[in-house]
């Protein structure tokens, strides 16, 4: 009887108690650490931007560059970049923000123990305090993106960032963002309120809860129990499953990230000859993988770079699909019977990436191209790529500076141990002109310049290289509840931003 | 008896270093930790600074002597993913398996024992037939689809149980229990049901194959011819031989679950060891997987002895010299 008693209750109790200004979500990614600069991953700093701001943040659909903690900002000669700090802002823990936590902040991250920035970090010469409100970076070559990457560092308080164990610096965040850091239960919660005193005004949610939860299918009963009211990454097989549920609503964006399909030209392989890698990408009926696979979460790319990134090229078009002109190619190109190639792709990174593989395998039997699937987890497989050992691999990216410069220097520039290009250049693609016109945009900084010379570039290597086979571009979905009054619009750069939530 | 302990501790010390070492040879083949720890724009030689930093760039032997020497000194190294102690990032998370294998283990004793019980007393019931067939189920039926299944049923379409985590936590010294609080309690169901379906018809199955075979043993004849109440023939003369091998089994199960709830913390995004051991391997987090491997093998290993030592004193038997 008792037993029956208990029972009564604990499956009386009410469900999600929540009071109405806390909001709960589900992502699809933990946070490793609550250290700004320890992952530069998109997943890691969404955690991040919450408890800290940049010198200069993106807002809006389409990642317009605006100030933060720097009000402007100039950049008076190639190498020289000068923000002008704002006045009056505070750290959570009541300290002073001034020009000695940017400096601090910069000289922290070539510092491989607690940053992954160490590129940027490394390309700084020194940090300037020019006053307590003005610094001057100085890089040491000329970097044309460098401020468009200044939503990506946050900056930390010097003075308890020093004083604490760095163990703490690692757990506990203490920024000067919308939200203050309350607590993180490794795998269970973290739990963020407002910051009331923030310089942009106090956020209208006033209590957030972040509950990661990486199977796909648990998050998705979350969300359908009513126990989270958004959810992040729904799977494309669970979509229509939300989108015929009346509590639920979906909100969807165009991601940034492409997904396209690497190819090396090094001499004596197949793909060396561009009619070859022409008919590969005519010989693969993208459209129907979109259809099929991505369930129409996707939309086809003729290039890298989505549109609002410097370098996006509209004048490039798909090559239509085309079978037997793909055969026509290969015969012409000397293979008419065909040769054999191994398709690389990670099964763990990209939406469906193991099945786009493998019906890309499928679409390049039917034009002759024997290929062996060899799809495995990604942290095997992008080793490989930065080892440029592969003859073909599927591989996505974005790059959140929104400027191709940075991207293409490790994409498509041949492979130079020395100076660092070419890391992601899996197949180890390589053409000389493509290197020159390259090189010659790092000293541009002028956007319209940039925008010229990088599309003129891209063009060079879609269309008069094939460079790569692109796919295409994925779609962020999401799912609310539908009845909370939730105002939530995705960022481009997937990003959950609390303070532009409201309820 | 002291020197068999003594004896297998000894064994157990070589368990857990060709447990450690067998890791140190899969990390050869799992991938390279260091691109996923020096970000997405590092050039080659900020790669191989991270490599030498972390004594990546020496040879296995090296690599494991180093690991063993600091290992000894109390030392597992760093996580290469949330750069605090490995040992420390499993430990916090161990309460929360506990409980929840506690529970299970629990359950599936009590729950096994007393059905296996009633069904060996009247096998041909059909109520026992289908209590038969459904411990079949329990055995075949993947721990992945039971969670799913009950999340389905009592999370998504009743609504009375919540889908995932561990609700409301008390925090009491180091120990984070959801124990004591009815959302913790609430959150414990589905996950501790799920992992101890499994157990239960394993442990029913065991307690009604010995019971049958010992019932018609002589001594129980006897004792029924004594005009025993039933109760004392069952539980004392009956149950009390049946049980050596049911709670050997249990505790040995109790062991490998502390160490390998993988699947059931994963659907329930439960906050527990076996979720953070999937999140490692995902992340190639070498730290992680090599202390919790060493430490998986040593709870089983205490887990093996201390079924020795309860067998001998529920099997007076039982000599161990």
């Amino acid at each position: 009887m008792l037993a029956v008693t208990f029972i009564a209750i604990i499956l009386g109790a009410a469900g999600p108690a929540t009071a109405a200004s806390t909001l709960i979500v589900a992502q699809d990614y933990p946070p490793r650490m609550m250290n700004p600069h320890g992952d530069d991953s998109d997943a890691g700093l969404s955690y991040m931007a919450n408890f800290f701001d940049g010198l200069l943040q993106r807002k809006g659909s389409d990642g317009a560059l605006v100030p933060a903690l720097a009000v402007k900002w100039d950049h008076p000669d190639l190498l020289t970049w000068r923000f002008y700090l704002r006045k009056d802002v505070k750290f959570h823990n009541g300290n002073d923000f001034n020009a000695a936590d940017v400096k601090f902040t910069f000289e922290r991250l070539i510092d491989p123990e607690v940053s992954e920035f160490t590129n940027t970090g490394k390309q700084i010469d020194l940090v300037e305090v020019i006053d307590d409100y003005t610094v001057a970076i100085k890089t040491k070559q000329p970097i044309p993106w460098f401020a468009n990457n200044m939503h990506q560092v946050f900056i930390m308080d010097k003075e308890s960032t020093e004083s604490r164990d760095p163990g703490d610096v690692m757990v506990k965040p203490i920024g000067t963002g919308a939200y203050k850091f309350v607590e993180w239960v490794k795998g269970s919660y973290i739990k963020m309120e407002a910051n009331e005193a923030y310089w942009e005004g106090a956020p209208p949610i006033k209590k957030v809860e972040i509950r990661p939860i990486t199977e796909s299918s648990t998050r998705f009963a979350a969300l359908v129990s009513g126990q989270v009211d958004i959810v992040t990454g729904v799977p494309v097989e669970l979509f229509d499953k939300v989108l015929k549920n009346p509590k639920l609503q979906v909100v969807s964006r165009p991601a940034r990230r492409s997904i396209f399909l690497g190819l090396g030209n090094k001499p004596g392989t197949p793909t060396a000859d561009i009619r070859v890698r022409k008919a590969m990408y005519m010989a693969i009926n993208e459209d129907e993988i979109i259809e099929k696979i991505m369930r129409g979460h996707a939309s086809p790319a003729a290039q890298v770079p989505d549109p609002p990134t410097i370098g996006y090229n509209p004048d490039i078009k798909r090559l239509a699909y085309n079978p037997d002109m793909a055969k026509k190619l290969l015969k012409e190109a000397g293979h008419e019977k065909g040769f054999d190639i191994t398709l690389t792709g990670p099964n763990d990174r990209y939406v469906q990436d193991a099945k786009i593989a493998e019906a890309v395998a499928r679409y390049l039997a039917k034009v002759g191209i024997r290929v062996k699937l060899d799809v495995k987890p990604k942290s095997v497989f992008f080793p490989e790529v930065t080892k440029g050992i592969l003859d073909f691999y599927l591989i996505g990216w974005f790059d959140g500076t929104f400027d191709m410069g940075r991207t293409y220097f490790k994409l498509v520039h041949t492979r130079d141990e020395e100076k660092g290009f070419g890391v992601f250049n899996g197949a180890a693609f390589s053409v000389p002109e493509i290197d020159k016109l390259l090189q010659s945009t790092a000293d541009i900084v002028k956007p319209e310049e940039r925008q010229k010379t990088l599309q003129k570039l891209n063009k060079m290597a879609m269309v008069d290289h094939i460079a790569w086979i692109p796919l295409h571009y994925q779609e962020d979905l999401y799912s609310i509840q539908k009845d909370k009054g939730i105002k939530f619009q995705p960022r481009p750069d997937r990003w959950m931003v609390y303070k532009e939530i409201s309820k | 008896m002291a020197t068999y302990i003594a004896r297998r501790l000894i064994q157990g010390i070589f368990v857990i270093l060709a447990a450690s070492m067998f890791c140190f040879i899969i990390f050869q083949y799992m991938g390279d930790p260091v691109l996923n720890m020096v970000g997405q724009y590092a050039s080659f030689q900020e790669i191989e600074e991270v490599r030498q930093n972390l004594g990546l760039d020496k040879p296995l032997y090296v690599q494991y002597g180093r690991f063993l020497w600091n290992a000894v000194h109390g030392n597992f190294g760093k996580s290469y993913v949330t750069r605090v102690p490995a040992l420390g990032l499993i430990l916090e998370r161990f309460p929360a398996t506990f409980e929840l294998v506690s529970l299970a283990v629990l359950m599936a004793f009590i729950t096994g024992v007393v059905m296996g019980v009633v069904v060996a007393l009247k096998p041909y019931a059909w109520r026992n037939r289908l209590i038969m067939a459904g411990s079949l189920a329990g055995i075949s039926i993947p721990t992945f689809l039971i969670g799913i299944l009950l999340i389905m049923v009592f999370a998504v379409f009743l609504e009375i149980l919540p889908a995932f985590g561990r609700g409301d936590t008390l925090q009491i010294g180091f120990w984070r229990t959801g124990l004591l609080t009815v959302s913790g309690l609430r959150h414990l169901i589905l996950p501790a049901v799920t992992l101890a379906m499994y157990q239960l018809a394993v442990l029913l199955r065991l307690t009604r194959a010995g019971m049958r075979e010992v019932m018609t043993e002589e001594y129980i004849k006897t004792a029924w011819a004594k005009g025993l109440p039933p109760r004392k023939v069952i539980f004392k003369h009956a149950l009390r031989n049946v049980l050596i091998p049911v709670v050997t089994i249990t505790g040995l199960q109790f062991g490998e679950l502390i160490a390998f709830s993988i699947v059931t913390e994963t659907i329930f995004q439960w906050p527990g060891m076996g979720n953070l051991l999937l999140t490692s391997i995902y992340e190639g987090d070498q730290p992680v997987i090599v202390t919790y491997i060493m430490l998986a093998a040593l709870i089983i290993i205490t887990a093996n002895i201390i079924v020795d030592i309860l067998y001998a004193m529920i099997n007076p038997k039982i000599r161990y010299d």
